[in-house]
């Protein structure tokens, strides 16, 4: 099975298994290499590398990092070794990418931001490079933005898949009828306001929940106390919030400060990004639920499932960090394109144009340390989300997840053809 | 929450983000007032400052025992201020080689060459941050969420935090200290004297030199102490600075150019009705400090307290 998604040693290696890269490294395995040539694959990602971004930036290349090492421990993509060149994502996203074409790179990756993905996304059908998005998760992007892209992908779940899981997480663990009132707290920008619309959509197709405060407090905002009493006022059953990285961190120590963990049940999109941040007391306080995108290094149960284990193991080890989900956004970006692209070379049996590798990333399956992904012919990425009560863990020293569920992609994103609002709508 | 202690509750965000406000203003604003400078590389030595603390403050914090019974709370607060304050000291000599070196030279140009420098420096500072403290945030949880195990509000039913009450009374303080310094100290007086009228403080003796290296260092101990004071509840970032710098000419705007007395009713002014602002329509959070001055400057074109040119207590 592994061979049909891209080359035996490649595959098993992205996949975590590294007891599998011995059984696929014959020729027949790697597929044709003529016309393929020697230099080696060059590639861009553009991320935050500095700033407050960071929080999730670092993670997203350390995750690209280790993808390609793997890639090239196992012998490159159809024998071509990975070089990567990282720029700080910033606010020059159409800049950055630009350049990387004209540097001549093979591929490129990133961005972080939803608002600069949008931007990105236009020139990157103009310019015709293939581009595998980290994140930039907003909904809208390849519904509206780009509605029939050609060279523009995105392998991290989109804002509707992790807020109807946060939607149906909320009643699983509180019960529809439990669930009267919300509030909300969101960053001020692209991605926290179309959270806030899917998450409080799907809330009220499946409950009858009132909103009675909506915050949106700006990025890197450093006192949110006005939303917090606001919430300490209105006691909603719950409160949800995108609020990611340092900004978790300041939300959940004000809110610990004002005692608003009392008043309502904290429900995060990715509460778990600040994994490497947040203090016990502030986490023993909150027991909050968060996502953690599409990976969770614990779940499944690593004696299950040992690529999530191994992946924590080599996050720690090389970068004395607790991998999030985007930790995987860089290394699915890369194990996409990489998979995909050797594929193509399998069955062309030269390199193939970035038209041809275009083609073989719709609808391709791959595996990672996060289970199973498919690139979905709308060139999104789909794979089983994750959900769980944040608690403290003294062997981690940083919060886990525990009592996770997991949605899969078709409970959780509309079916194609249909807009994301629409599908709720249709409930 | 009761309709009161909600007003109470939202009321005291406000006050305290005017003194935050304040503490950040205050050190641009003497600046500006006495030097005619305007130094855009406030909101950098305001950032500076929260990086110092991050590591000033906590190691000083873990030299003491966790704040559990009323000796070691006050011994905590004792030692987070002084580490506060130990921050703002070493700050100060950022700020007076950048005026003596840098500024000092410059004076009789054109006043774009120091817009210039400034920005250059904040440019600079922000890069020795980054070299010193790498690309990630910092933090200083311990302390917000230390002093904040210390039950103060709730001995008068109040749901609010201590630290949150520790910034109000440090700013208080450090209000009536500036006030008292340039009205009643005899240094005070001559770095007014200096502002007013240069020519003349030199003819009876005063060193402009050392007066304009003195009030830059003080900016600068302002902006370091208000950086150390912001950040427990938060964290420093690479970017932090930008926002205080803005935020700080809208309330030196306000309270009319080069008046401190201006920039503390300003603060004020600022701190509470943009929390009101924010309290009853969440969406005016980012416009309501600008809105605030649209409004003021349209009463008072020259700001509450104009007076340009001098530091006025």
């Amino acid at each position: 099975m592994l061979k049909a998604v891209g080359g035996t040693a490649l595959a098993a290696a992205l996949a975590g298994c590294s007891s599998l890269i011995g059984a696929g490294t014959n020729e027949n395995d790697t597929g044709g290499t003529q016309n393929v040539p020697d230099e080696p694959i060059q590639a861009g990602l553009q991320t935050f590398t500095e700033g407050p971004a960071s929080v999730l930036g670092l993670q997203a290349q350390y995750g690209a990092e280790l993808a390609i090492s793997r890639i090239n421990e196992a012998g490159g993509v159809a024998g071509r070794e990975i070089e990567l060149d990282v720029k700080h994502e910033a606010d020059a996203y159409v800049e950055n990418y630009k350049q990387f074409v004209s540097e001549g790179k093979d591929v490129t990756f990133g961005p972080i931001s939803s608002g600069g993905h949008a931007a990105l996304a236009p020139e990157v059908e103009a310019q015709g490079v293939v581009n595998v998005a980290t994140d930039g998760t907003v909904t809208t992007l390849y519904e509206e933005t780009v509605p029939d892209p050609t060279y523009s992908f995105r392998f991290q779940n989109y804002d509707v898949m992790e807020c109807v899981s946060a939607a149906r997480e909320t009643v699983n663990r509180l019960g529809a009828e439990n669930v009267n009132t919300v509030a909300g707290i969101n960053p001020n920008y692209a991605f926290g306001k179309d959270e806030w619309k899917v998450y409080t959509t799907a809330l009220k197709k499946l409950t009858d929940v009132e909103i009675v405060h909506e915050g949106f407090p700006d990025l890197l905002a450093d006192d949110m106390s006005t939303h917090i009493t606001e919430v300490n006022n209105e006691q909603p059953d719950v409160t949800f919030s995108s609020q990611w990285g340092g900004d978790v961190v300041t939300l959940m120590n004000q809110a610990a400060a004002n005692n608003m963990f009392e008043n309502t049940q904290l429900v995060g999109t990715v509460l778990y990004s600040a994994v490497n941040d947040l203090s016990q007391d502030v986490v023993e306080q909150a027991q909050a639920f968060s996502g953690s995108r599409n990976y969770y290094w614990g779940e499944p149960e690593p004696s299950r499932w040992s690529p999530g284990q191994q992946l924590l193991d080599d996050a720690r080890n090389q970068w004395d960090i607790v991998p999030s989900g985007h930790f995987m956004s860089g290394y699915g970006a890369v194990t996409a394109w990489a998979t995909a692209t050797q594929k193509a070379v399998d069955m062309l049996g030269g390199w193939p144009s970035q038209e041809q590798i275009a083609m073989s990333l719709e609808g391709h399956g791959f595996f990672t340390p996060a289970g199973y992904h498919v690139m979905s012919e709308r060139h999104q990425g789909l794979s089983t989300s994750y959900y769980g009560e944040m608690e403290w863990s003294g062997d981690v020293g940083a919060p886990i997840l525990t009592g996770v569920n997991s949605y899969t992609p078709q409970e959780v994103s509309p079916p194609p053809g249909t807009t994301a609002i629409d599908w709720i709508g249709s409930w | 929450m009761s309709v009161l202690t909600n007003f109470i509750t939202h009321t005291l965000h406000g006050i305290q983000y005017g003194f935050i406000l304040f503490l950040i203003a205050s050190g641009l604003t003497i600046i500006l007032g006495i030097l005619d400078v305007l130094n855009l590389a406030h909101g950098e030595l305001y950032a500076l400052g929260a990086y110092v603390a991050a590591s000033v403050v906590g190691y000083v914090v873990g030299l003491v025992p966790p704040p559990t019974d009323p000796a070691s709370q006050a011994m905590f607060v004792a030692v987070v201020l002084g580490g506060a304050v130990l921050t703002a000291a070493l700050v100060v000599p950022v700020g007076a080689a950048i005026e003596a070196v840098l500024l000092r030279p410059i004076y009789d140009r054109d006043e774009v060459y120091q817009l210039v420098l400034t920005f250059a420096l904040l440019l600079i500072i922000k890069d020795a941050i980054k070299f010193g403290w790498g690309p990630q945030p910092v933090r200083l949880q311990s302390v917000f969420s230390g002093i904040n195990s210390i039950p103060a509000a709730s001995l008068v039913g109040l749901n609010y935090p201590t630290y949150n009450l520790v910034i109000i009374v440090v700013g208080a303080i450090t209000v009536v200290g500036l006030f008292y310094f340039f009205n009643r100290t005899k240094t005070g007086r001559i770095i007014r004297a200096t502002a007013i009228n240069r020519e003349m403080a030199t003819a009876i003796g005063v060193s402009t030199d050392r007066t304009f290296t003195l009030v830059f260092a003080v900016g600068a101990f302002f902006a370091g102490f208000a950086g150390a004071m912001a950040l427990p509840p938060t964290n420093a970032t690479l970017e932090m600075g930008a926002n205080p710098l803005v935020l700080s000419f809208v309330v030196i705007v306000i309270g009319g150019l080069g008046s401190l007395r201006g920039a503390f009713v300003a603060a004020l002014v600022v701190g509470i009705l943009s929390r009101w602002a924010t309290w009853q329509y969440p969406p005016a959070e980012l416009a309501a400090p600008f809105a605030i001055m649209a409004l003021i400057l349209l009463v008072k074109p020259d700001g509450l307290f104009g007076t340009w040119g001098e530091i006025d207590g």
